[in-house]
């Protein structure tokens, strides 16, 4: 489903990724894992299609087509979600109107109908109830004032609600206390299926107990330094990321 | 030989001819001409208006606009369901299509019958060039003394004491410019035609109302034409009174308004401004709060494109202990756009407690736009909160990339930001087939504004 590359990219002149390599298969759920700094974020952002950063070289494909040539948009169109790590506030845009805004926006780039408000209205309350999302967040301007847990629940409805091909997770437990972290890890079980794949991306090891990975990464200076089943993210909270350094050496 | 300042006013005072020098109306006017004659028009040193480019209606020669019939039912796309109207086209009263309030004195100020009222009598014209009421440097507003010389015709509502208004007044200015007005060399008109559209609102004890004036062009492709409007609020105690302004001239229309509201004891006063149309705007307010608890929202908003000029001047006065005003002027400009917002909140030494709150906030969609803002206080009170505060900027790119990693295209995307941005000031609007129009409005500005090329 996605393959990448020997991806390296950059922002103002500092490379950032070095020839990352990530296959993703259909059904899977892949946990990059790795410190500050090692460049967790600016993969997640790359590969919705962020203009701040620019790719030097390598390539991202999903189901076979590029997505560098691809806007944020037509990659959303093509299936992909990313939950934002920090989820951004647009004050006077109301959340449940602009989810239906981006499902409609979906529906028609795939050829389908639009929703009109009341089945939008069904499929939105639906989902709300299977990610615990509470319906007065849904009334309220996007992310506007939200709490940290809001706005993760919040990017969790709209996968929910988007249903994405591949969805990528940066970072969305952090910040999150173990019961808000629990309920954003069922949520995410609840949408797993054999078509849908998952990248999440953590700095801890905490929220893959609850969303056991098939494979774990660890990402190191900008590279995939080392693969493993679920039994990594274990070894990782017992060693820390210090014991990985020799692996970048040898990388 | 004639001197720059005689070939600009002589042909304003020229048109003073005409009017009528009778009452206590006319002895206004008499004074009004005279201040405006020895004050002239502001020049470019003038503090006030240094930012505001008269040049083109200086230099075009100005026409009392004639009183046009209007076509039947002309002045309907423009008027709302569900309220009461009065509509005047060039500035004249078209009484077959109005259909005025009952219940309260409304009349038309060139109705002889209205003549000796003492509402004119002891309102018109008292506050708006009368120095007095003012702090000693707000000076003479030249256009506003003008409007007080020459206006032709207008409106006169009197709201009796107690009496609450269940429908808005909607008050239409039309502009239909004869065709001809419009020709002129390198876009400025020649000659153009001038109207002085004149509003008198005084609400009694504990009255209420609300009030809408619309400025628009019958023809919204009409060549060069001035408006020239003043309007006079007097907020009685513990009145309320609603005010909405809504200036969609002809692309090419000079628009160069005042307004004043004095506030009684408790009164509040919440007029909204929202500003499409015209080549070149102006609108001044002043908001004297002159009693107790006295309470004042001015909410603005103007969405320009192409090369529009739109200046807000506000001043607002805190005379009295525990007012309050409230500020929210919002801009959106594309294309070579210039806006101007002129703040000024002065809060006297009497003025304890006093809770003034001013906001301009600016969104520039294209490179060549421009928006200027100057918030200022002034507090001689030492027991007061007063904040200001602006913001001039593009859009949220974060915000873009969030809407579109949705799968929401480039314009869409865009469109909900801009939208989103104005609305915190159209969405005030609690009449609904007001908010609708001010929403349809939006929309066709923004949208027209978008094909003439994206800043971003």
């Amino acid at each position: 489903m996605l393959r990448v590359s020997d991806l390296h990219a950059k922002v103002e002149e500092q490379e950032i990724l070095k020839g990352v390599d990530l296959e993703v298969g259909a059904g899977e759920v892949h946990a990059v894992m790795g410190p500050n700094g090692s460049g967790k974020s600016t993969l997640a952002q790359v590969l919705a299609g962020k203009e701040d950063y620019e790719i030097t070289a390598g390539s991202l494909e999903l189901d076979g087509e590029d997505l560098q040539e691809m806007a944020p948009e037509e990659r959303a169109h093509a299936g992909l979600f990313l939950a934002f790590q920090y989820p951004v506030e647009i004050p006077g845009v109301g959340n449940s109107y602009f989810l239906k805004a981006a499902v409609n926006a979906n529906r028609k780039a795939r050829g389908e109908s639009e929703l009109d408000a009341m089945d939008f209205l069904k499929l939105l309350r639906e989902r709300a109830t299977l990610v615990d999302v509470d319906e007065a967040l849904l009334r309220r301007p996007v992310n506007d004032g939200f709490s940290g847990g809001e706005k993760k629940r919040n990017e969790i409805l709209q996968m929910a609600v988007l249903e994405p091909r591949l969805a990528v997770l940066d970072e969305t437990d952090s910040g999150l206390d173990i019961d808000a972290l629990k309920t954003v890890a069922a949520g995410v079980n609840a949408l797993r299926a054999e078509n849908r794949a998952f990248v999440v991306i953590t700095h801890y090891q905490r929220l893959l107990n609850y969303i056991v990975p098939d494979h774990v990464h660890v990402l190191l200076d900008g590279r995939i330094v080392r693969s493993g089943g679920s039994e990594l993210a274990h070894e990782l909270e017992e060693k820390g990321y210090g014991g990985f350094d020799g692996a970048r050496a040898e990388a | 030989m004639t001197s720059a300042a005689d070939t600009r006013t002589g042909p304003y005072l020229e048109l003073f001819a005409g009017r009528g020098a009778g009452g206590p109306v006319g002895a206004r006017r008499q004074q009004a001409i005279e201040r405006f004659e020895a004050a002239g028009f502001p020049g470019s040193r003038d503090e006030e208006w240094r930012q505001t480019n008269l040049g083109p209606i200086l230099r075009a020669r100005p026409v009392a606009a004639s009183g046009r019939a209007l076509g039947d039912g002309g002045a309907l796309p423009f008027l709302y369901p569900d309220c009461d109207s009065m509509v005047f086209v060039n500035g004249r009263y078209a009484p077959a299509a109005s259909s005025p309030p009952e219940g309260v004195t409304a009349f038309s100020l060139a109705d002889p019958a209205g003549a000796g009222s003492e509402l004119l009598a002891e309102h018109l014209g008292a506050s708006v060039d009368g120095r007095a009421s003012c702090s000693a440097d707000a000076g003479v507003h030249p256009f506003a003394a003008l409007n007080t010389a020459l206006f032709e015709d207008g409106v006169a509502l009197g709201i009796p004491a107690g009496t609450a208004l269940e429908r808005p007044i909607q008050v239409l200015w039309l502009s239909a410019p004869s065709a001809d007005a419009a020709a002129g060399d390198n876009g400025a008109p020649a000659s153009m035609e001038v109207s002085f559209p004149r509003l008198l609102v005084v609400a009694a004890e504990n009255s209420q109302a609300s009030v809408i004036e619309t400025f628009a062009a019958a023809d919204p492709a009409a060549g060069g034409y001035f408006v020239c409007p003043a309007a006079e609020f007097v907020c009685g105690a513990g009145s309320v009174v609603r005010h909405t302004r809504l200036q969609a001239d002809a692309a090419g229309a000079f628009h160069i308004g005042f307004q004043h509201a004095r506030l009684d004891r408790a009164a509040a006063f919440d007029s909204s401004s929202l500003a499409f149309g015209g080549a070149l705007v102006r609108n001044d307010t002043v908001a004297l709060l002159d009693g107790e608890g006295a309470d004042c929202t001015l909410d603005g908003l103007y969405v320009l494109d192409g090369s529009q000029f739109t200046g807000n001047h506000m001043r607002v006065e805190h005379r009295q202990p525990h007012t309050t005003s409230h500020q929210l002027y919002k801009g959106v400009l594309d294309g070579q756009a210039r806006s101007v917002f002129n703040g000024r909140i002065y809060v006297h030494q009497a003025a304890q407690k006093t809770d003034a709150k001013q906001t301009n906030r600016n969104l520039l969609l294209s490179k060549a736009a421009l928006a200027n803002s100057n918030p200022q206080l002034e507090i001689f009170a030492d027991d007061v909160r007063c904040t200001h505060g602006s913001t001039i900027g593009r859009l949220d790119e974060d915000a873009l990339f969030y809407l579109r990693a949705r799968g929401i295209g480039f314009e869409e995307a865009h469109g909900m930001l801009v939208h989103a941005f104005a609305r915190e000031v159209t969405d005030k609007a609690t009449f609904e087939p007001l908010r609708r129009d001010l929403e349809a409005r939006l929309f066709a500005s923004l949208n027209g504004g978008r094909s003439n090329g994206q800043g971003g």
